[in-house]
């Protein structure tokens, strides 16, 4: 075997047992080093490629399909008290019949990620900084340009369909989230919402909707302020 | 739903790490490709139904990541700026032998798409030529030039910047 096909053969993968590449390494030399450096210098490609995983990867995937999980059973469930409510109406009873519809509304697709947020926060030693919050927001063109706080978690999440930023922060006031959301995604976002345990707001800030959820009492004004102030937006 | 749970987090567990680190070589950026990751993840639950073989699990979702990988380029919504292929221009290495990890995935991710690919999903995956070729869509022949190129550019790449006897020439 010449020397150019040797060594192409040999590039094209080091780890191969062709009986005519090992015979023709053992009768050269020349080519028994060739096919030895490149080995070697493959094991250390095999060994390079195996970056290190983010802390917690597995649990934030398995946490986000629980989520959605959680969000698809709470449709179903309204669709069976919706059914149930019919039923009620066909048989008489026609006075103050509450039928529930299913809910499309961002806001209660956060205020569930809200409800589920203890399964978010890792166990520990996980810390995140302003620097990759800001890696993140890169891509909505954002940038925040001050601390927001003590944040604690930053992750992409899906409400529904649009895909958002969640940010959780330890306050004064207790946990907020802070959901950043595409600007044409958010518009329908009433300025105000809540439920029983929670109450968030929404704003606009250039190019995008961002919604601060807290406890139902919480004072939601320092939080918001400091967002209007510190996010920027690339031109 | 329980079953199909237990086979979702067993992917999870087997696949994960592998996954990212195919999409940290093809996004060459760790936020990106965990954002791509997690997408692969929740298109994989939805459609875990269509996945029959467990055996063809790996390069089903290699599929489902390439895929969204590609979508990403669709959006042209992102606007970050790739750090790396800056930083490799200026990078010497003193000696081929004190090479650590870093240096060998800075040198990997100069390589251009067609053969950081293949390459990636040899070193990575321990794929033969003939699954390269299916998963990328390409002919044997193909990826067997790409995967002699791609080496033969690291070896390029690492003579124009390697300084025989360390600090005497620079």
């Amino acid at each position: 075997m010449d020397e150019l096909t040797f060594r192409r053969r040999v590039y094209e993968n080091p780890d191969t047992t062709d009986p005519e590449i090992l015979r023709a390494a053992a009768e050269d030399p020349a080519k028994r080093l060739f096919l030895k450096e490149t080995r070697q210098m493959n094991q250390r490609l095999k060994t390079a490629v195996n970056v290190d995983v983010p802390e917690n990867l597995a649990h934030r995937l398995i946490w986000q399909q629980s989520a959605q999980q959680y969000n698809q059973q709470r449709r179903k469930q309204r669709w069976y008290v919706g059914v149930a409510a019919s039923l009620a109406l066909l048989i008489g009873i026609t006075s103050s019949v509450w039928v529930m519809t299913p809910s499309d509304r961002l806001e209660d697709y956060a205020l569930a990620h809200v409800t589920h947020l203890e399964k978010e926060l890792p166990g520990s030693g996980y810390q995140t900084d302003l620097s990759l919050v800001n890696a993140k927001l890169a891509s909505f063109g954002a940038t925040l340009t001050d601390s927001i706080g003590d944040i604690e978690v930053a992750n992409f999440c899906h409400l529904q369909l649009t895909r958002s930023l969640h940010v959780i922060l330890n306050t004064p006031a207790g946990k907020m989230s802070v959901f950043v959301l595409p600007d044409d995604a958010g518009k329908e976002l009433p300025d105000s919402f809540g439920n029983d345990i929670y109450e968030g707001k929404s704003f606009g800030v250039q190019k995008a909707r961002i919604m601060v959820v807290g406890s139902k009492g919480a004072d939601l004004t320092p939080l918001t302020e400091k967002l209007k102030h510190s996010i920027q937006f690339s031109a | 739903m329980k079953e199909k749970q237990q086979r979702y987090e067993a992917l999870v567990h087997a696949f994960h790490a592998d996954i990212y680190r195919y999409a940290y070589f093809l996004t060459r950026e760790a936020s990106i490709a965990e954002d791509i990751v997690q997408e692969t993840f929740l298109r994989a639950w939805r459609s875990l139904d269509k996945l029959k073989d467990e055996k063809a699990a790996k390069s089903w979702l290699i599929t489902i990541l390439r895929r969204e990988n590609a979508r990403r380029f669709e959006k042209k919504q992102l606007d970050t700026v790739n750090i790396d292929e800056h930083e490799i221009a200026d990078h010497t290495f003193e000696s081929q032998d004190n090479l650590d990890s870093a240096d060998l995935q800075r040198l990997i991710s100069k390589l251009s798409e067609p053969y950081r690919e293949p390459l990636i999903l040899q070193l990575l995956f321990g794929f033969s030529g003939e699954e390269i070729a299916q998963e990328l869509g390409l002919n044997k022949n193909t990826v067997m030039t790409r995967l002699f190129r791609a080496r033969s550019q690291l070896k390029e790449i690492l003579s124009k910047q390697y300084h025989p006897g360390g600090k005497q020439n620079g």
